[in-house]
């Protein structure tokens, strides 16, 4: 243990960023998943730093109550505080509270690394609604104060705005779910959130091509017409998914693990998809193209769906690292792409990337 | 999110439904004006020196009409009604013969100078039939284009041939002819059948099939044709022009430079030149021969949506969304506003020296167009030179100004009325308020098509708020405003599940707790010409042929039917009661189809009384002629009645009650005040009633609420029931308090208490 640390320490040298903690995540069985997202996750700096500001405000243990959110405030907390630059941690109070938390993570299955980070994230946000929510009624008598200071109503909106916490400011975007009518031409447009774009996969594509699928136009007609208000009638329509806001954390979940109906099963789809370091997002309402840089890689490993192993690469101060359970070491920027995926079918590499996060350049440069 | 799913507009799906629908329109007053927006024109000049010119237009009211033109205005001179869905495009061959085509999928051919009579019905698309096109010089040509990219052309001649004896070609017969193309062999009547002995497949005029122009991937909007038939040209959401050989339906060629749907085309004379509108906002002339793109107008600064051209191709009028009538020279790209609509434009129409501007809404206009020398117009001045680039629009002369009109009225309006744009069912599920594209508020009753309230300008919302009744009735029928107007939809069995005590409706002569079905009373007073008619025509044959006469065997089937219901006395079966009266100087029309042929739509005044199982679903014609229901959900709501905690009154057993759901609550009342005066021996019976299926008899069976006045009423003691600890009041339904308060699935708990206070 102690060893794989001072290795990676020696590498780096004098080049250890100085105040970063590189430490191995210990494995409960098959919790490869939980460990190669919260590598992603820790080294999500925005986040991280937001997470580790919350746990000082709020770290009165008596009337702190454990939950998902402190058990990763916690687990944070102790990396970062660390003596040593490296080593190994057992995130054991974390991983016991998302198995009471959710029986889907309970047993010792191999569990889907995507799954896992939209329950956390979904999670932390439901902690953070209540807490304000219980907040705000404490001090229901000064209408000034709001949670996060982030949503202050105009007196003339009737509907309440949701809360944005500091885990929506991180990652949320918008999505516009555009329709128009083929007739009138006239177009009904819906807003959604999301905290991660699940995109499908083509074999030999990149990840601007498949955003490119994400956002095309879908005709609605035959037996699936559009009811148009302003016809009063079905009629052909078309419709796309435009982005409406880009999150500053995006995170790109490729959909390597597809059902094959005449299977009956799941099959993993291991195409090369090219992910580049810097991205632009061109599929976006104001057309306006917004930058974002690649931070971190959850990577599933194997050829199937139900097993395998996860592991992920983190760029942090300008290295790349390799995260795998205990293991922690340094890796060349050329690397990553010997995760893209492969262009045959049959290929002795299974190491594919699975979760991409990138952060905006914008976003970091204010 | 306004997908497929939502209920009540699922009546043109395609999708199988397990029964027939029944469906009613309830016409507006003024059957001479459309009520939905115009989507196709098309002009019919005399051929006599002193005769009348006229004008057709087609609407999504589902109607077309002619319009006699005078100098001074324009009359209704024949409703066209028969397509059950939105007229989208209309054209006239030979000397007086109206094609139309609609989102019903079918393509209708009409006698133009008749009173509306239909000679024939095509079927032939499976999806909206969008665009049709005819050749001037050959009359027995036409091409239909529509949805999932269906193109066909008929030989008029071949389709229209005899299917049965010639003479009595009435509608009905006609929509039999061509059957859709899946079924191999057409149903019509067995007089058909058997005077072909020699069917062997499609060798019989009837099978006639046209030829389908096969290539287009996705939906067609546009078509046209030159005047010869020898050419044909079609555009949609694939954004090309294709052109085909009509007499084969052969490709000749595709047409690339648009990059959005292509709504408008148009071909001279010669078949040499063809435009194009589209909705990426230009205008494009295309030379055929030389398979190019000529040139490229930026005219509109938003989709054209229709095109009409001098007779020379000199020039070319469009109209589209952003409202605009422009005119523009081909040759020099000079392009001038003529005018500007309210509504986008959808079809225009050139007649002498004017243009008919048919638009979204429900009005028709003809506006001066200097058709015979259009440079006339370029004299006034205003004009600009078309740009070549959708983007910029630019254009050049105006440096971003928006142009003026030359014109400012029309030289002749047809006005329409306004359609119907939003709709609420309210909770008696007797009444809908509705919304017009002009802003007014009416309130109808939908049980005898009658605008009840006109409340003028108001708010929708507002109106619909302060109408709100806290009420439950089953929901017994949808509603769908596509028409313009409403459409009330029936289907069997949900449509019989609603009732109403006759007292309730006004109906004299009804003992208290008569009940009326509100679906049969309705099917009643619609098809009440029909059953006139019918008798007429019949008389006392119609028992000879089993076709039971009302109320004569209802008996004998009330004991054979094991699960069917009758309701109601046969005494009264025909008459129509005055809360079901549909209005005959306004009637409604229906929308329905029988077991052959497709759905057709006729005013219920003028139905002959010869239809039948054919022409209707089954199950109206067994409700309106036998009286027979099917059958259906339990209309009786089962029911505890407690005494509340701590009150001293324990009269009654704990049995499971039930009663009608729309049993009054005062009626529980003199219920409980009955057991309390009766005491004992009365109670005995009512024990037996313990839960399950078995109906409490006296409440069950009604007897004991029609008791009358009896002498120890006197001393009635004041009574309330209460649900959830809310006092109810005596004029709630046992359904409205199940749905208002109780708010459960299990099964209603009523309370009962003696009033203290005097």
């Amino acid at each position: 243990m102690g060893a794989t640390g001072s290795k990676l320490e020696k590498a780096l040298g004098d080049q250890f960023p100085e105040g970063e903690r590189y430490f191995g995540l210990e494995n409960f069985g098959n919790t490869c998943y939980c460990n190669s997202v919260l590598q992603a996750l820790y080294f999500c700096v925005p986040f991280r730093e937001q997470l580790l500001e919350y746990y000082a405000n709020n770290k009165s243990p008596a009337e702190a109550e454990e939950n998902l959110l402190t058990c990763l405030a916690e687990l944070f907390s102790q990396i970062s505080s660390q003596k040593k630059k490296t080593g190994v941690i057992a995130p054991r109070r974390f991983v016991q509270r998302v198995r009471k938390q959710n029986e889907l993570f309970r047993g010792y299955m191999h569990q889907d690394a995507h799954e896992f980070l939209n329950f956390l994230l979904n999670e932390l946000v439901d902690i953070l609604e209540k807490e304000s929510h219980a907040s705000k009624s404490l001090t229901a008598s000064s209408p000034e104060k709001v949670a996060n200071g982030s949503c202050n109503g105009k007196s003339n909106g009737v509907k309440k705005e949701p809360l944005v916490t500091w885990v929506h400011k991180n990652f949320q975007g918008i999505l516009t779910n555009e329709t128009r009518c083929l007739r009138c031409e006239t177009v009904t447009a819906r807003d959604e959130t999301f905290f991660d774009l699940s995109l499908d996969i083509e074999q030999n594509s990149s990840i601007t091509s498949c955003l490119k699928n994400f956002s095309s136009t879908e005709t609605l007609n035959a037996e699936d017409k559009f009811f148009c208000d302003k016809c009063c009638s079905l009629q052909e329509a078309q419709k796309r998914m435009k982005i409406k806001k880009p999150p500053h954390i995006l995170v790109i979940h490729l959909k390597r693990f597809k059902y094959m109906e005449q299977l009956g099963r799941y099959k993993k789809l291991s195409y090369r998809v090219v992910f580049p370091l810097e991205l632009k997002l061109s599929n976006t309402i104001e057309n306006t193209d917004s930058e974002y840089s690649l931070f971190a890689v959850v990577v599933h490993v194997g050829s199937g769906p139900n097993h395998g192993h996860y592991v992920s690469l983190v760029k942090s101060h300008n290295h790349w690292l390799f995260f795998d359970d205990e293991n922690a070491e340094i890796i060349d920027e050329s690397a990553v792409q010997t995760f893209f995926g492969s262009a045959q079918e049959y290929s002795s590499n299974t190491d594919h990337g699975y979760i991409l996060f990138y952060e905006s350049l914008a976003a970091s440069k204010n | 999110m306004h997908r497929v799913a939502s209920a009540g507009n699922t009546s043109n799906s395609v999708r199988p439904r397990k029964e027939k629908r029944l469906t009613y329109v309830l016409n507006d007053a003024d059957d001479t004006k459309h009520c939905a927006g115009v989507n196709c024109l098309a002009v019919l000049k005399s051929s006599a020196a002193d005769g009348c010119d006229y004008l057709f237009t087609g609407s999504r009211d589902g109607t077309l009409k002619r319009w006699a033109l005078a100098e001074d205005g324009a009359t209704c001179s024949a409703t066209f009604e028969s397509h059950v869905d939105w007229v989208n495009d209309a054209v006239l061959t030979g000397s007086n013969r109206l094609v139309s085509c609609s989102s019903d999928t079918t393509v209708k051919v009409w006698d133009g100078l008749s009173e509306g009579s239909c000679i024939k019905t095509l079927r032939q698309h499976s999806d909206y039939v969008t665009s049709l096109a005819s050749a001037e010089k050959n009359s027995n040509v036409i091409a239909s284009a529509g949805l999932g990219g269906e193109v066909f052309i008929w030989d008029l001649e071949a389709a229209l041939a005899p299917t049965s004896k010639s003479g009595d070609a009435t509608e009905e017969d006609c929509s039999n002819g061509v059957n859709s193309s899946g079924s191999s062999l057409p149903m019509t009547s067995i007089r058909t059948i058997s005077s072909s002995s020699n069917i062997s497949l499609h060798t019989q005029s009837q099978a006639y099939i046209p030829v389908a122009a096969k290539g287009h991937k996705e939906s067609v909007y546009a078509l046209a044709m030159n005047e010869s038939g020898s050419l044909l040209v079609s555009g949609g959401t694939e954004k090309v022009v294709r052109v085909w050989d009509p007499r084969t339906g052969s490709k000749t060629m595709k047409l690339k430079g648009h990059t959005d749907n292509i709504r408008a085309l148009l071909i001279d004379s010669t078949g040499r030149f063809c435009i194009s509108g589209s909705s990426d906002s230009m205008i494009r002339l295309w030379d055929l021969g030389q398979q190019r793109c000529v040139h490229s107008y930026a005219v509109h600064m938003d989709s054209v949506w229709s095109l009409a051209s001098t007779p020379t191709f000199s020039h070319v009028y469009s109209g589209g969304r952003d409202l605009s009538l422009y005119l523009t020279d081909l040759a020099t790209r000079e392009s001038v506003l003529l005018c500007t609509k309210e509504h986008p434009i959808s079809q225009l129409a050139l007649h002498d020296d004017g243009i008919w501007v048919a638009t979204t809404d429900s009005s028709v206009h003809r506006w001066p167009a200097e058709v015979r020398n259009p440079q006339k117009v370029f004299q006034r001045g205003g004009s600009f030179l078309a740009g070549n680039l959708s983007f910029s629009r630019a254009r050049v002369s105006l440096e971003g100004s928006t142009p003026v009109p030359v014109y400012k009225e029309p030289s002749l309006s047809i006005p329409g009325t306004p359609g119907i744009v939003q709709h609420e069912i309210l909770n008696n599920r007797r009444h809908v308020l509705t919304k017009d594209a002009a802003g007014t508020v009416k309130l109808w009753e939908i049980t005898r098509g009658a605008v009840i309230h006109n409340y003028g300008e108001v708010s929708f919302e507002k109106k619909k708020e302060e109408l709100f009744e806290m009420v439950s009735i089953p929901a017994w029928f949808t509603v769908d405003t596509r028409l313009g107007s409403l459409a009330v939809h029936l289907d069997t069995p949900q449509c019989f599940s609603a009732e109403m005590y006759s007292a309730d409706l006004n109906i004299p002569g009804k003992p208290e707790d008569d009940k009326v079905n509100l679906a049969r009373e309705t099917l009643k007073g619609l098809l009440a010409h029909w059953l006139t008619k019918r008798k007429q025509r019949f008389g006392s044959q119609a028992s000879a042929n089993g076709e039971a006469p009302p109320g004569k065997d209802v008996s004998t089937r009330n004991l054979t039917g094991s699960r069917v219901e009758v309701d109601g006395n046969a005494d009264n079966d025909s008459a129509v009661y005055p809360p079901f009266e549909f209005s005959a100087a306004s009637p409604p029309s229906i929308i329905t189809e029988g077991s052959q042929s497709g759905p057709w739509r006729k005013k219920i005044t003028d139905l002959d009384g010869m239809e039948d199982e054919k022409d209707m679903p089954w199950w109206v014609m067994d409700c309106v002629m036998n009286n027979r229901l099917p059958p259906r959900e339990n209309t009786k709501c089962s029911f505890y009645l407690h005494p509340c905690e701590g009150s001293t009154v324990q009269i009654l057993t704990q049995g499971k009650l039930s009663a009608p759901r729309i049993l009054r609550i005062h009626k529980v009342i003199n219920y409980v005040v009955e057991k309390m005066v009766l005491d004992k021996p009365m109670d005995n019976i009512n024990s037996d009633g313990t839960g399950g299926q078995v109906t409490h008899p006296a409440l069950g069976g009604d007897g004991l609420f029609r008791t009358g006045l009896k002498p120890w009423q006197k001393l009635k003691p004041s009574i309330e029931i209460l649900c959830n600890n809310q006092v109810l009041s005596p004029d709630m339904s046992l359904a409205t308090v199940r749905a208002y308060i109780w708010k459960k699935p299990e099964d209603l708990v009523l309370n009962y208490r003696v009033l203290t206070s005097r």
